[in-house]
Formats: structure tokens, sequence, C-alpha cells
């Protein structure tokens, strides 16, 4: 083989190798810059109580101890919270214990003779301590702990009873009055 | 005989004179020099965006929770040959972890949607060359023939977050944030 040949073989592998790495080089992908969209979602807090019913009535009946209300109420209380809730726990009051039921002459049915049976429960006077409304004028309807439940809902249906048993002298009249239900989450 | 003489030399003269004009009129070069000439139109794919920042404002368990605007990603190329295609991709960096409130509390890519030029919303659950696997969605993909080298594309992107899913319902309220990418790719 003469030197000229070789140098021409040389040659055309040099530029097959030339041929290859240009084309290695071509096939590299290009990318442009990543641009970035900065995401905000904000999830808030929300915790409500809706009621089936605004106004139940009560045909009393004097010293009676059952004087059942005319109709039940459900109460349905929905909340999205933060891990940082332990509980939710739904609440009925009156402004004043004393006076839950007046005539407004000065007579009065009191808080304590009112109650309510939650869900079918036993009917219970709202003589205790809310976090709302007058002293010694609430009860605690149910609370619900909050594990995982962040999200959540409960009902509450609540019958009413006006006992009478203790105010055997209440006069004729119309005794008007306003149940509030409040929850709250802490 | 005098005179005849005289015109003679006077004929002479002006020969001479008129060939000697004529030797000056020929034209002189110089060498030539040369100056070479190395034009390069580079390459190049750029993306760019309309805005960089999308809000939420989610309901619990809401499979709709669309985002506060519209973003319209521009993507220009000016491509080599052999270049046959240009993808634009979106893309979080974690799939499980698309948005976060910091706490341990997720939005997967999964739950995060696109609907590309007002076609179907899409989750963002495939793996693209970028982000990481199962966090992205690619929106377009452009074949590049002779005609088309040097050119641009707009993607208009709305924006949702479908909290009905899986364990999503019971999100605890909070502020998630997170970083949605936008790239693109010429291949080969």
């Amino acid at each position: 083989m003469s030197a000229q040949t070789k140098l021409g073989r040389i040659a055309a592998v040099l530029a097959l190798m030339i041929a290859a790495l240009a084309t290695r080089v071509d096939a590299q992908v290009r990318n442009s810059g990543a641009s970035p969209i900065a995401l905000q979602a904000v999830l808030s807090q929300s915790l409500s109580v809706t009621l089936s019913s605004s106004s139940v009535n009560f045909t009393l009946q004097a010293g009676n101890a059952n004087n059942p209300g005319s109709v039940s109420v459900t109460a349905k209380t929905v909340w999205a919270l933060n891990n940082t809730i332990g509980l939710v726990s739904l609440y009925a009051f009156f402004a004043n214990s004393t006076a839950a039921l007046t005539d407004g002459a000065g007579y009065n049915i009191p808080s304590s003779d009112f109650q309510i049976s939650d869900n079918g429960g036993g009917f219970t006077a709202l003589t205790g301590s809310a976090p709302f409304g007058g002293a010694n004028a609430g009860l605690r309807l149910g609370t619900t702990f909050i594990f995982g439940n962040n999200v959540g809902s409960r009902t509450d249906a609540m019958t009413f009873n006006i006992n009478l048993s203790g105010l055997p002298n209440l006069p004729p009249g119309t005794y008007t009055g306003t149940l509030t239900l409040q929850a709250q989450a802490i | 005989m005098k005179t005849r003489r005289l015109l003679g030399i006077a004929a002479v003269a002006i020969t001479m004179a008129f060939a000697t004009t004529m030797a000056s009129a020929q034209a002189l070069n110089s060498g030539a020099q040369t100056i070479a000439l190395n034009a390069t139109l580079a390459e190049s794919l750029t993306l760019s965006l309309s805005a960089n920042s999308v809000n939420f404002t989610l309901a619990a368990g809401s499979a709709t929770n669309a985002g506060s605007a519209n973003i319209t990603a521009t993507t220009a190329w000016v491509l080599k040959p052999g270049r046959t295609a240009v993808g634009v991709y979106a893309y979080f960096t974690s799939a499980t972890a698309a948005l976060t409130d910091g706490a341990g509390d997720n939005i997967p890519s999964s739950a995060f949607y696109i609907a590309d030029n007002a076609g179907a919303s899409t989750a963002l659950t495939t793996s693209a060359p970028f982000g990481a696997a199962n966090a992205g969605l690619q929106l377009a993909n452009v074949s590049i023939t002779g005609t088309n080298k040097s050119a641009s594309r707009t993607d208009v992107m709305a924006f949702n977050i479908n909290l009905s899913g899986g364990t999503l319902p019971q999100l605890p309220a909070n502020t998630y944030t997170g970083t949605l990418n936008i790239q693109a790719q010429a291949t080969p």
C-alpha cells in the first residue's frame, strides 16, 4: 500500500469521525430556561350552623311538666378547620337565664324550665354556662373531636319541652323568647 | 527644403509625445486584500410568561377551584437543521407535594389541572423531561419542518385544583404554596 493510499484512508476515517461527532452534537436536545409560576392556594377555615326551622310554638298547660314544642329542629354544623383545632361543640343558649321566655309584663319562664332532647337523648334544661349567652342559660348539645376530620359535619335533631311544674302559678299569657344555636371550634 | 525638414522633425516630436501619454494611461493595480466573513445565526429556544403567580381560593372538597388568572406562555425558537420537534412542558419537582402548607399537608400534582388553549383540563401526572416523575404534563408538541425552523407558539393556560379525590376532601384549612415550572425542549 502506497503512502498516498494510506494517507487517503486516514483522511477518510477522520472525515467519518468528524461527521459522526457533528451528528452527535446536533442530536443533543436544546432546552429553554425554566419559567416558574408561584402558586398560592388558600383553604380558609369555616364553621357554620344551619337550622331546619327557625320557629317553635308551645301550647302550655299550667303546672304541667310536659309541654312539647310544635316541631323538632335539626341543626347541621359544618366545618373546614386547620390542624390546630381539636374539637367542635354545639351550644344552645338564651341571653338571660331568668327570662328565657317572657310575657313582657314581668312574668318569665327561666331557662331552667326549658329543655332540649338532642338526637333522642334525655331532656336537659339549659342551666349550664356556655361560651355564649347568659350565665347558667346554656346547654352543650354535643362535641365532635377533630382527628383527621378537618372537614366534616354533625347533625343534631332537637326536640323541645317547657316544664311548668316548677311554675304552677305562671299567669296565662303569650311568652316569647329566642333560643340561639352556635358552634365553637377550639 | 529646409522647411520640409523642420516639419519632419516636428512630426516626429509630436508622435513621441503622444506615445508617452498613452503609456501613462494604463491602470495600475494593487495586490488583492481578502476579508473573511463569518455570520453565525445562533440556535435559540426561549419561553416567556405573561405572569408568574396564580392564586386559588379553595373550597373544601370541591372539584372546581379555579386559578385567579390565566397565564400565556410564549415559546420562540430558531433551530438548527436536524431538529424535528419542540415540546412545551409544565411540571412540578414533586408529584406528592405540588403545593404544601409546610406542615405535612400537601396537594399532589394529580390534583392540579391545566387547560391549554381552552382544551380539556388535564392533571400533571406524566413524566416530562423535566421535574419529578409523574409530576408533568406536555402542553404542546410542534413538528419542525423546513418552514418553521424559526417560529413561535403561544399556550394560554387556565388552572384548577381539584380537592374531591382521595383524602383531599379532608385537607386542613391552611395556605398552600408551590411552584409550577414551564419549560420547552427542542429535539433531537
